[in-house]
């Protein structure tokens, strides 16, 4: 890895935003690869050189080409993009906004937000009035989700503002009230859960993308690709924050103007992609801090690289997840943290003796 | 020009400024001192837009808080009495970051220039986290001035606010920054500092204004307010002003090591 | 009374629904014989697996999923995951002609490309009860295009079972109370009310369900056991955190006061056995009945 580091490394005084940028350009050549790798591999035996030579030549796909490539693989292939990148964008984000390497988008209180939206919605849709349940069939648990994602940010994000001024000490401490709220009411739910809701929610909270189909991806893929690219223009604002509140105002970053819109773009992007994809670790903690050992801190680099690392990882753990049991799955969350907590160890080991992250 | 005009500023009902009033020069050095807790930091915060205050606080003619922050640190940097850093950022980073428009080679001389002047060129590349406080302190130093890099903008003078900035530095860093302040007060920027050393202040001021009890007690050239009478009256204990002829400078020592309350008794 | 013209109408209205249904049941009819042909069946659900292999159709099957652990010759055949957690694409990758699926099989959008692939996915509903079980032996049968074979395995079962609960009704000792322990992890017991697997089997053992406030699996607070108290403790019997050894369950406060507690009754067996609902039923009944009441 060191040898890696010196080769982002030359001369110049801002080198390494100029490593960051080549990062931009190698990570995005490792994610078409990613792509590419996870839209190939799977455990049915189709080839995707025929598919593209039967689209260029007109020729219709035969059932099982079609529902492989465009109906499995496609849709979860973006899924996955969109979901890995979201929760890294959300983590680097966070990360910066509270100055804190430990911070990960669920302390703004979008998890656990997401997770009561989900419970309410399959324990207590039944008592919906039908034609709710009609219109919105299957996405009734992800609008659940994200609302309450939504809403629970919005609460938290109220409680820590105080005269146009957001602590976000206090909002830490908030989040961990609302976390134990939402535990409370999560808790009386599964309570009065049937069985069939019980095991629904629990695979809702294990995190998968095997449920991804082209409605869900419309639904939040644009979400998330709006608020990664407003998240992706904190940078300056977040380096400055990172020399303390007061300084960062003293350089001209409007403090209050970037705490909103750093929440709010965590809340949209976090929240769409738990609800769709349920609760998947690691990626917004991980993520980061590989990058920062790597090309540095400066978040007008780290932000976007998070988005394309986070991605190309949630794609290959994905075709993992999808190969290494076939014909059975491993869920996702299992490989995340499988390939998430020997890097976070080793990145714990290696700055042993380093005062600062 | 930075106009106060009868500033007061109060926190849970104690009153820490009481209508001061305080005007800077560009062009000069403007001191600020006073003992603990009359009010020099909460003055230098109120300067640097960071604390409510009742009153007018005006910079190059406009009031400050009608300024965006961003028009804000186009006129004005603030070196603060303490730097906190999260995150690994080297040493050319952190001076970035204080830069509207960071990446370029335009940048990257300003950084150049502005690591020199203090003199951690050599340092371009190390982690900040790693350097002694001292150096931390001439870096941020570094970050002030590449922020404000040309004294004079269009005919406008920018503006440097120091708080304590030599407490944590050896003698002779001490004085390569009040040299580094006095070069931009001569180039036509202006310089407020609040200070802690009174010997350093009577080199190095232009304009010195005394606080004491969150009330200015007198401001004028150093002649004028470096006093037995104002200097001990401020600090509460028996000062005197001595002069010596080579250099020419006056030199202030305590007359007996004791506070002038206890004297009294 | 219909004039003529009306009643012509009439008539030829029904001529065209008569067509109509011999139509779709024509077509259904081929659907299912083309399907119910397959030598490529998966099945999903613990008891559909014992079904197949009663009827002796076990050839046919390329693959099952993870909770159809019987017999022991269907855990060598590729796994295509939890029943309600199935992969598309790993179920595709078999090859299936033919899935039989229990009720519950899931999740939705799984069922609904394997519809897009033109995949027959028949759905096997169950019931806990005799007649659930009848019922599941014919659907399944119906599914694999072996409707005698399955009428005979339900007679034998129907036999079995009714000697099994008729055993158990004549029993004129004292009834039990059993109270169907599903796991203890966490400090929390959850156990089983009415209207569940479990519910049903001890009741067609001849047993006597303690709990009888609530349906469903729900954790148990320290006083209910007490206040229920259950003469013997049933529990399943495979390993991981769901199993606690005896000593350590009788230690916790809340079970030490039970008669259970005192005899140190406790019953374990195998889940699929017990709760499977399927072909073994009525040997677990039995065996249940004699583990209740052993003299």
């Amino acid at each position: 890895m060191d040898s890696l580091s010196g080769y982002f490394q030359n001369t110049g005084v801002d080198d390494r935003v100029t490593s960051g940028r080549r990062a931009h350009k190698i990570l995005l050549v490792a994610l078409l690869l990613a792509c590419l790798l996870s839209i190939t591999i799977g455990p049915v035996d189709v080839s995707l050189w025929l598919v593209l030579q039967k689209l260029a030549t007109g020729q219709s796909l035969t059932n099982l080409e079609h529902i492989i490539f465009l109906d499995i693989r496609l849709p979860r292939l973006i899924t996955g993009i969109c979901v890995g990148s979201a929760l890294a964008v959300s983590g680097a984000v966070m990360q910066g906004l509270f100055r804190n390497p430990l911070a990960d988008p669920g302390l703004v209180g979008v998890s656990a937000g997401a997770g009561v939206g989900a419970i309410i919605a399959i324990v207590m849709g039944g008592f919906l009035p039908v034609f709710i349940n009609n219109f919105f069939g299957d996405y009734l648990i992800i609008l659940s989700a994200f609302l309450g994602g939504w809403v629970s940010a919005i609460v938290l994000y109220r409680i820590a503002t105080h005269n146009g001024q957001t602590s976000v000490a206090t909002m830490l401490l908030a989040g961990i009230a609302i976390g134990a709220f939402a535990g409370a009411i999560s808790g009386v739910l599964i309570y009065i859960a049937d069985d069939k809701q019980l095991r629904d929610l629990t695979f809702w909270g294990l995190g998968s993308l095997a449920s991804a189909t082209w409605g869900k991806v419309m639904g939040a893929g644009p979400l998330i690709l709006i608020s990664i690219a407003i998240a992706s223009t904190l940078g300056r604002g977040l380096n400055g924050l990172a020399l303390g509140e007061a300084t960062a105002a003293h350089i001209g970053i409007s403090t209050q103007r970037l705490k909103n819109i750093a929440v709010c773009t965590v809340a949209a992007a976090t929240g769409a992609a738990v609800a769709i994809s349920g609760g998947i670790g690691f990626i917004g903690i991980v993520v980061p801090h590989l990058l920062r050992k790597t090309i540095g801190p400066d978040h007008r680099t780290l932000i976007l690289n998070s988005g394309f690392l986070g991605a190309i990882i949630l794609i290959l753990s994905d075709m993992i997840s999808r190969v290494i049991t076939a014909p059975s799955e491993l869920p996702i969350g299992i490989v995340t943290a499988v390939l998430g907590a020997p890097v976070f160890l080793w990145i714990l080991l290696s700055k042993r003796n380093a005062s600062v992250w | 020009m930075l106009f106060v005009d009868q500033i007061s500023v109060s926190l849970a009902n104690t009153t820490i400024l009481d209508r001061v009033e305080f005007r800077a020069l560009p062009g000069e050095i403007t001191a600020v001192i006073g003992p603990n807790g009359s009010g020099k930091s909460t003055l230098m915060r109120a300067m640097s837009g960071d604390i409510p205050y009742e009153g007018n606080i005006e910079l190059n003619g406009h009031n400050i808080d009608t300024l965006q922050p961003w028009e804000l640190a186009t006129i004005r940097a603030v070196l603060p009495q303490k730097s906190v850093l999260a995150f690994s950022f080297t040493v050319s980073e952190v001076v970035n970051i204080g830069l509207c428009n960071g990446i370029g080679a335009e940048s990257n001389k300003i950084i150049f220039d502005a690591l020199s002047c203090v003199g951690l060129l050599g340092f371009s590349q190390r982690q900040y986290s790693e350097l002694s406080g001292g150096e931390q302190q001439r870096v941020q130093l570094a970050r002030v001035l590449a922020q404000v890099w040309k004294p004079q903008e269009s005919v406008k003078p920018r503006w440097i606010f120091l708080d304590e900035p030599v407490s944590s530095l050896d003698i002779a860093h001490q004085i390569e920054v009040m040299n580094i302040a006095k070069d931009y007060a001569h180039s036509g920027g202006g310089v407020i500092a609040i200070m802690h050393d009174l010997n350093l202040t009577s080199m190095y001021a232009d304009n010195i204004a005394i606080l004491y009890q969150g009330k200015k007690l007198c401001q004028g050239k150093p002649q004028d307010v470096m006093t037995d009478e104002w200097l001990s009256r401020a600090y509460e204990c028996d000062l005197r002003v001595n002069t010596s002829p080579h250099p020419p400078s006056m030199y202030i020592l305590p007359h007996l090591a004791v506070s002038r309350s206890k004297s009294d008794q | 009374m219909l004039q003529r013209c009306e009643r012509v109408s009439l008539r030829v209205t029904m001529l065209k629904l008569a067509f109509c249904l011999a139509l779709l049941t024509l077509n259904n009819a081929y659907a299912d014989s083309y399907s119910s042909n397959s030598k490529r069946v998966v099945s999903i659900g613990g008891s559909v697996t014992e079904i197949v292999y009663a009827l002796g159709e076990q050839n046919r099957l390329v693959a099952r999923d993870s909770t159809s652990s019987y017999p022991v010759e269907a855990t060598e055949l590729p796994d295509v995951g939890y029943m309600r957690a199935l992969s598309p694409e790993g179920v595709l990758s078999i090859g299936p002609g033919l899935i039989i699926a229990e009720e519950g099989s899931g999740p939705r959008e799984t069922i609904d490309l394997l519809n897009e692939a033109s995949i027959p996915f028949i759905t096997i509903p169950d019931t806990f009860s005799r007649e659930g079980i009848i019922a599941k032996v014919v659907a399944v049968g119906e599914a694999l295009g072996v409707q005698t074979q399955a009428a005979r395995l339900s007679k034998k079962i129907n036999a079995e079972l009714t000697a099994a609960e008729e055993k158990s009704r004549l029993y004129n000792g004292v009834r039990k109370k059993v109270l169907f322990i599903l796991s203890t992890r966490g400090g929390k017991i959850l156990a089983s009310g009415q209207n569940t697997a479990a519910d049903s089997i001890i009741k067609m053992a001849g047993g006597i369900n303690a709990i009888s406030e609530f349906s469903g699996y729900k954790p148990l607070s320290d006083e209910s056991i007490t206040v229920a108290a259950p003469d013997v403790i049933m529990m399943m019997d495979r390993g991981g955190d769901h199993v606690i050894a005896n000593e350590k369950l009788f230690a916790k406060p809340s079970i030490s006061t039970t008669p259970a507690a005192k005899t140190k009754s406790v019953i374990r067996m195998n889940g699929l056995y017990l709760l499977g609902f399927g072909p073994r039923t009525a040997s677990a009944v039995g065996d249940l009945h004699t583990a209740l009441y052993p003299e």
